[in-house]
């Protein structure tokens, strides 16, 4: 049994990206659960700058009807 | 002058004619007398929405950048609202990288997303 997880390395750093494109639904809807919501930095493992990017960008998103406020609720 | 993005969603029932006219007369407010310049128009055409907005579940999206004074941007917001047929609108400063407006449908797959599968 591990004591200490590494720390998991940004995944938009790796990907190359810098900064985060609010058209772009379907990166973003990696960092998103499955009703919606905005996954927060310990499961996503991004780093600071990046998860605040996406949380701007999932915000426009939705606000655009791109991606749902809430997923799999019809009324 | 500074470089704005607007992201338009127009209603789906709009004949892309009278949309091509309302997007001359919205970037006139911005780029007309030497205000600025539209530097690009990218449609995306016709995207479900992910909610139904005003009870259509479907609508016509158009992406522009364009460089402008800030002082012509009210003019330009109240144009855009008092527009019936413009089910929404999001104007944000465009702030380098992402150039080209990502279409969804001409949208090349990316290798990234491959390999992170992979792990």
């Amino acid at each position: 049994m591990t004591m200490k997880r590494q720390r998991k390395a940004c995944p938009l750093c790796e990907s190359g990206i810098r900064v985060v494109n609010y058209k772009d639904d379907k990166t973003l809807s990696r960092f998103i659960t499955e009703r919606g919501k905005i996954m927060p930095r310990r499961m996503t493992g991004m780093c600071a700058r990046h998860q605040r990017q996406i949380g701007t960008a999932v915000k426009r998103a939705r606000f655009l009807a791109l991606l749902p406020f809430i997923r799999g609720y019809e009324g | 002058m500074r470089d704005y993005e607007v992201v338009y969603i127009f209603d789906s029932a709009v004949p892309e004619s009278t949309i091509a006219e309302k997007l001359d007369r919205f970037h006139a407010l911005v780029a007309g007398d030497g205000r600025g310049e539209v530097t690009a128009v990218d449609h995306w055409g016709k995207r479900q929405l992910a909610y139904p907005i005003r009870k259509k579940p479907n609508g016509y999206y158009v992406v522009a950048q364009f460089r402008t004074a800030a002082e012509s941007l009210p003019e330009f917001e109240r144009a855009l609202k008092l527009d019936e047929e413009v089910l929404r609108y999001l104007i944000v400063l465009h702030e380098g990288e992402p150039t080209a407006p990502m279409s969804v449908a001409t949208r090349e797959p990316r290798v990234r997303d491959e390999e992170e599968e992979e792990e």
